[in-house]
């Protein structure tokens, strides 16, 4: 210890007494000193574990989405040669293309033709293992290249999914036993099944894609960023710009606080009593699912936005006033590029919550099972995390993996949104 | 109460107060304050911290009504117009009545919209050309064009304390006010800077009217042509800047001009 410590410039310090120090200098002020430390180091580890333990539980989240989600992009094909010249399978470049394909391809017995080929490529047994859909494959592959007609082609088309379940060693015995001999055969494989993200709901989990609620969402949100952005946005600026400060305005302040925190499965109630009273053709329709989400989502933006509002210097407000600018000049030249960036991570996070909403749209019938994507926002349609919900459902162990490709294509949207909003942000900020 | 000193009415006064009281709700923060203020002089107001000197200056373009609690009473006039008429429009009146603040305060935006923007709102300019030549124009007389006339396009605000403070004044003057109000305009610069501020005082003054708020005496004596002294929300004395630092009538006049208080 340095007690004997050297007085300040050979100077004797300024308290009086036998060997007098300061009071900063005593060996008692030193031990708090050193307590000091110690409670700022423990607190950084304290602070730093919490870190470390929520990047680990959202480490093993997203692994475990990813490793289970990879094989829900993925499915069992079998592999099936068509000769179609020989097949009798008629068409041209235009009855091929138009509209009611499909059906005539029906007619002239593509289903049966398709069962024909399997059974000569893969054995009777095999064959009843063709998911009953695959000749729609055929069917949208002869539409894409109508040429095919005059000639062979070999198709990955998926099996049923008992035989997907034999492939991955579950189900019956006698399934793993004939997946495991086509398997060996070359002619049944998982294959990167990219139809998942184009098609729409299905019974079978072979079948299946997100295509038709990924639009769902997609809809909805246009929807509830177009009511609930200039809405907030023009609340936010009249709170803070225009009204007067009184009893009432108090009053629509304590009121916005309280329905930001609101439960959403209230908003679902409000929507199906007021929305689809007004519009009851509209059910499970994106317009009032993004209506009943605005509704969630504006009380978010004007919090947010009067926050970023305040936030902006009463001098710049100031400087507009004096060289002649009218209040609405001020409000709309030089507070709200300034209070953008800040509006705009509102809007994010209040679109973000809307996004993941489920129990409001519940309410107002969006967990309807939609086999088509929506043509327009008055179509019936679902909603990402609705269509998670409903697979997670499901009995077929087919589903699993595909719920967590599910909630891999949602969080890949979510993080294009924030994406997306982090860089308008940027772009609109200004330092000052 | 108040001292005025002799040949200080004015017959072609640009500003004329009278009895002009301001409260910040129950609060007097201006108590009866007259004044002619000329347009061939500057003139500086001086007193202690919230002597209300800032507040009678913001009275001159109505930037007190931003304030919700404030009230002003009395007579203002500007070349003889009530400024608190309804004939006269606030937004016209600021654009006459231009002000400079405290803390440079440019837009974040780039220094040459800075300049364009008052002639911009008021529709004194119309082609890119007229904007050009009014932005050259301003900041040539606020002593900033050599400075700035290559990086027209950076922000306003990457300049330094000085040059935003020039660049506001260019700002102001852009519109060609007839008044200037300049409120404590360098009390947050450096003494290089101040010097240069009170250069362009110097040289803009004759051209418009101008009013200073100041809490350096020195800065009072060496600018302005005219000093009104405040108190308590008073006007004490009010006379020719170099009878009011030499010779006082007033006791407290005195009492602050030799540092005894304030």
């Amino acid at each position: 210890m340095s007690s004997s410590a050297i007085p300040y410039g050979g100077q004797t310090p300024a308290t009086t007494g036998a060997n007098a120090l300061g009071p900063t200098r005593t060996p008692a002020f030193e031990k708090r000193l050193a307590q000091r430390y110690r409670a700022e180091r423990n607190f950084r580890l304290l602070g730093l574990s919490a870190v470390v333990f929520s990047v680990a539980m959202l480490v093993f989240l997203l692994g475990n989405m990813l490793i289970n989600g990879i094989g829900g992009f993925q499915r069992a094909e079998l592999t099936v040669t068509i000769n179609f010249p020989e097949s009798g399978v008629t068409g041209d470049a235009v009855s091929l293309t138009a509209p009611s394909a499909s059906q005539t391809l029906e007619m002239q017995g593509l289903p049966d033709i398709v069962t024909f080929y399997a059974e000569r490529d893969l054995g009777a047994a095999a064959a009843k293992q063709l998911s009953p859909d695959a000749w729609r494959d055929v069917a949208t592959a002869l539409a894409e290249d109508p040429a095919l007609i005059t000639r062979n082609k070999t198709f990955a088309l998926p099996a049923s999914s008992a035989l997907a379940s034999g492939l991955e060693g579950e189900g019956a015995p006698e399934m793993q036993a004939l997946a495991a001999q086509l398997a060996k055969d070359g002619k049944l494989a998982k294959r990167w099944d990219w139809g998942f993200l184009a098609r729409s709901d299905a019974t079978s989990p072979q079948a299946v894609g997100i295509w038709g609620a990924l639009k769902g969402s997609i809809l909805t949100m246009l929807v509830t960023l177009a009511l609930a952005f200039p809405i907030g946005v023009l609340s936010a600026l009249y709170l803070e710009e225009y009204a007067p400060r009184n009893r009432w305005t108090d009053l629509i302040e304590v009121s916005i606080n309280n329905l930001a925190a609101v439960p959403s499965i209230i908003f679902g109630l409000l929507g199906l009593a007021i929305f689809l009273t007004l519009f009851p053709n509209l059910r499970s329709a994106p317009l009032i699912g993004g209506m009943t989400l605005a509704l969630m989502t504006m009380p978010v933006i004007v919090i947010s936005g009067r926050n970023a509002i305040k936030a902006v210097p009463p001098s710049i407000r100031d400087g507009a006033l004096a060289i002649g600018a009218s209040p609405v000049q001020v409000v709309f030249h030089h507070v709200l590029p300034l209070a953008l960036p800040g509006m705009l991570t509102g809007t994010i996070i209040g679109m973000a919550r809307a996004l993941g909403e489920t129990a409001p749209l519940l309410l107002i019938g969006m967990r309807a099972f939609v086999a088509t994507p929506p043509d327009g926002f008055t179509s019936p349609a679902t909603v990402l995390p609705m269509q998670i919900f409903l697979w997670s459902d499901e009995i077929d162990r087919g589903f699993v993996e595909r719920t967590s490709a599910a909630i891999i294509v949602l969080l890949v949207f979510l993080l294009a949104m924030n994406g997306l909003a982090i860089y308008l942000r940027n772009k609109f900020e200004k330092r000052w | 109460m108040t001292v005025i000193h002799p040949n200080m009415a004015d017959e072609t006064a640009k500003i004329r107060a009278r009895d002009v009281c301001v409260y910040y709700g129950d609060k007097k923060a201006l108590d009866d304050v007259s004044i002619d203020i000329s347009p061939d002089y500057v003139t500086a107001f001086i007193g202690p911290s919230g002597c209300g000197k800032s507040t009678f200056l913001r009275c001159f373009n109505r930037m007190n009504d931003t304030i919700g609690a404030a009230r002003v009473t009395g007579l203002i006039e500007l070349e003889g117009e009530d400024i608190h008429s309804d004939k006269m429009d606030v937004v016209q009146l600021r654009a006459r009545v231009g002000m400079v603040f405290q803390k440079p305060n440019p837009f974040p935006k780039s220094i040459y919209e800075n300049i364009a923007y008052g002639p911009k709102i008021h529709g004194l300019a119309e082609k890119k050309a007229d904007f050009d030549v009014i932005v050259e124009r301003s900041l040539t007389r606020a002593g900033l064009w050599d400075e700035v006339k290559d990086r027209l396009d950076d922000s306003g605000t990457a300049l330094s304390g000085g040059q935003q403070q020039r660049l506001c004044i260019a700002r102001a003057i852009a519109v060609d006010p007839e008044v200037i109000l300049m409120d404590e305009p360098a009390s947050a610069l450096d003494p290089i800077a101040t010097a240069k501020i009170e250069e362009l005082i110097d040289e803009l003054s004759g051209g418009y009217a101008i009013v200073i708020v100041t809490h350096s005496m020195q800065q009072a004596a060496r600018v302005s042509q005219r000093t009104a002294f405040f108190h308590l929300g008073k006007m004490v004395e009010y006379g020719p800047t170099s009878e009011i630092f030499t010779n006082p009538i007033e006791e407290r006049t005195k009492d602050y001009i030799t540092g005894r208080y304030g």
